[in-house]
């Protein structure tokens, strides 16, 4: 999974960024609000995280330039202002959740795993897929009831197809879900990723569907 | 003391009423001594023919033709108050009573050229009743001497026609001085009529109805107004930067003072001094804040609500609640739109939070007040704990995150505006939190 994150301070953004990679997703880092905005109006990502006060072009202001463009990534709106008016002005720009600085780097988490798996239309957080199930709010995959490990590369694509189960992942879209965007992307990494999460979960759990992608099917 | 009015209206009604009775005074007295000496140039002349006429009466040598002054008694005979005499070396002829006229030249700011003329001269005087006349005089040289013509009429034959003519002439004057002031007001209150709706603009901007006035104005105001909107815009900059500043401020010491806080925890002494810190911020800040705020503003209750209300929707979407939003959509309350946000926002947030299946918010008007009512179907708050709720300073860091979060905050905030949150019971049981706000004209 792919996260965009819109953050202009100097410390907390690298700091988040490399927290949310820790926990496996990819990262694009903008710190202001003009490269932000044009990411989000170009990329495509899981989830952006998004503040409010930017250099360049303020959060609301990004926000609505993205909902303008029919972009509807979920977006997490990070504020250091308490109060109401920040929250209400960010939820009518189109804002999905809402964190107020400083931040709990396992909240942000948290939020961000709920707000994906939401808007990917899963009203639970456990995904089952056959003997696969996948807990969206701690990001933890089991098999038949036992924890498997996963690599960064792999737990992206293998959530990436779990929230989309039974339905085709394009192959460009995975690949631009898995990588972050100044990645060199060698064009048969994923068929190397793919090959190792079928050693791990057994081959006939993802379908290659020829010319087109990837599907994840639980039927059996 | 003060001469002018205070109003342009006053003063430029009172230069041009001013204006007008002097022109009209003119006018008068120029047509009045105009038609005064149309009537007395024709009494002269009819006096001077008389003259011409007694004058024929007289032969060189003086003597007086008395068949002749006979012959023509029909003429000299002007009706009462006409009067004639020939003095010459023979006696005097004339009418019977004119040795009770008393003539003389009239005074020297008579009329002019006259006295110069070899021609009749004019005579003013009075009869013996004191009826005053106006006599023509011509003195004719005869051998045996001198003879003295004189004829004299009424001075009332020359005051009647003007008296008669004077009074439909103040009337027509007067009747001209009412028309110019009738039409210098039509003229004021249309000239000056940009003026009263540039000034219902201006009230409009303190009432926050609007944030500047139209610079569509007639050219000697353009000037004015886009200096109006320029005030506006810099009053409007100083109101953001001193509440900025203000929240700027806030936020820059509570970090600090909150982590000094924990790190005393176990110091009771200093422990203290901190907590004093923080309360004298607070209430620094508090005395900012209500400088700074805008009570002459407008804002939508009903848009505000909804907004608001997607917010706190959003925020507890695991919550699952109905909203029933029966403001009315013309009410608008005099408190500025983040302040609303944030109490509606407070009082929603807790109302989300506690609510089983319902939140109901209402609005009434009434006077210059408009009560909120927002209620939940939740546990409600017992009413020993009501007051304590909802005093002002009781910050949440303080009471923790029970039922009522937040709802010391929209007491301090309501207080800023004039207004009071009372905290009631629903029929049934949930909470019932009503603020009074200040209504927006």
């Amino acid at each position: 999974m792919r996260i965009l994150l819109v953050e202009d301070d100097r410390d907390l953004g690298p700091t988040l960024a490399a927290a949310l990679r820790a926990e496996n997703f990819a990262v694009d880092l903008a710190a202001n609000g003009i490269d932000g905005g044009h990411l989000g109006e170009t990329e495509a990502y899981d989830a952006a995280v998004l503040d409010l006060g930017l250099p360049g072009r303020d959060g609301i202001g990004v926000l609505q330039g993205w909902r303008a463009a029919g972009r509807n990534v979920p977006v997490l709106v990070l504020t250091a202002r308490e109060g109401w008016s920040d929250k209400v002005a960010g939820f009518k720009a189109g804002a999905d959740d809402f964190l107020l600085k400083p931040v709990r780097i396992e909240e942000l988490v948290m939020r961000l795993r709920a707000l994906i798996r939401r808007s990917a239309g899963h009203g639970q957080p456990r995904l089952d897929c056959g003997p696969l199930s996948f807990d969206t709010q701690t990001g933890s995959f089991e098999l038949d009831g036992l924890p498997i490990r996963l690599t960064a590369f792999e737990w992206r694509v293998l959530s990436q197809l779990m929230l989309r189960k039974e339905a085709v992942v394009e192959r460009l879209d995975l690949l631009e879900r898995v990588y972050e965007g100044d990645a060199d992307v060698d064009s048969n990494s994923l068929e190397v990723i793919v090959g190792r999460l079928r050693k791990k979960i057994g081959a006939s759990l993802i379908e290659t569907v020829r010319g087109r992608g990837y599907r994840l099917t639980c039927g059996g | 003391m003060r001469l002018a009015p205070r109003s342009l209206h006053g003063r430029m009604l009172l230069v041009s009423a001013v204006a007008t009775v002097v022109a009209l005074v003119l006018a008068g007295s120029v047509v009045a001594g105009l038609l005064g000496r149309f009537v007395v140039e024709g009494l002269d002349r009819r006096l001077d023919a008389e003259l011409t006429l007694l004058a024929s009466a007289v032969d060189g040598e003086g003597r007086i033709d008395r068949a002749r002054l006979a012959e023509h008694a029909s003429v000299l005979d002007g009706g009462p108050g006409w009067r004639w005499r020939i003095a010459g070396p023979d006696g005097n002829v004339g009418s019977a009573d004119f040795s009770a006229l008393d003539v003389g030249p009239p005074p020297p700011h008579g009329r002019g050229p006259d006295r110069f003329n070899k021609g009749p001269r004019p005579m003013e005087g009075a009869s013996e009743q004191g009826v005053p006349v106006h006599a023509r005089q011509v003195s004719l040289e005869t051998r045996r001497g001198g003879v003295t013509i004189t004829a004299a009429a009424p001075r009332d034959v020359v005051r009647r026609p003007i008296r008669g003519a004077v009074v439909p002439l103040l009337a027509a004057l007067a009747g001209i001085a009412a028309l110019l002031t009738a039409a210098m007001l039509v003229q004021l209150r249309i000239g000056l009529r940009p003026l009263r709706r540039l000034q219902e603009q201006v009230a409009a901007i303190r009432d926050g109805r609007a944030s500047r006035v139209d610079e569509d104005q007639p050219t000697e105001l353009q000037p004015l107004a886009a200096e109006l909107n320029a005030l506006a815009a810099d009053t409007r900059a100083a109101l953001s930067a001193a509440r900025g500043s203000a929240a700027n401020m806030s936020h820059a010491l509570k970090t600090p003072v909150a982590t000094l806080a924990i790190a005393l925890r176990d110091q009771p002494g200093p422990a203290e001094q901190v907590a004093r810190i923080h309360r004298t911020i607070r209430h620094h800040l508090a005395r900012a804040r209500a400088d700074a705020v805008n009570r002459r503003t407008a804002t939508p209750l009903c848009a505000t609500v909804t907004d608001v209300m997607a917010a706190v929707t959003a925020i507890h979407r695991d919550r699952h609640f109905q909203v029933a939003n029966e403001v009315a959509d013309d009410l608008s309350v005099a408190i500025d739109a983040q302040d609303l946000e944030e109490l509606l926002g407070n009082v929603l947030d807790n109302a989300a939070r506690f609510a089983e299946a319902r939140i109901a918010i209402v609005a009434v008007r009434e006077g210059r007040r408009v009560i909120v009512t927002v209620s939940d179907d939740g546990p409600g708050i017992p009413p020993s704990e009501r007051g304590r709720v909802a005093q002002p300073g009781m910050r949440l860091d303080e009471q923790g995150q029970g039922h009522g979060f937040g709802l010391s905050i929209v007491a301090e905030l309501v207080a800023l505006y004039g207004g009071s949150l009372m905290l009631g019971e629903v029929a049934g049981g949930g909470l019932a939190v009503s603020l009074t706000l200040p209504a927006a004209d």
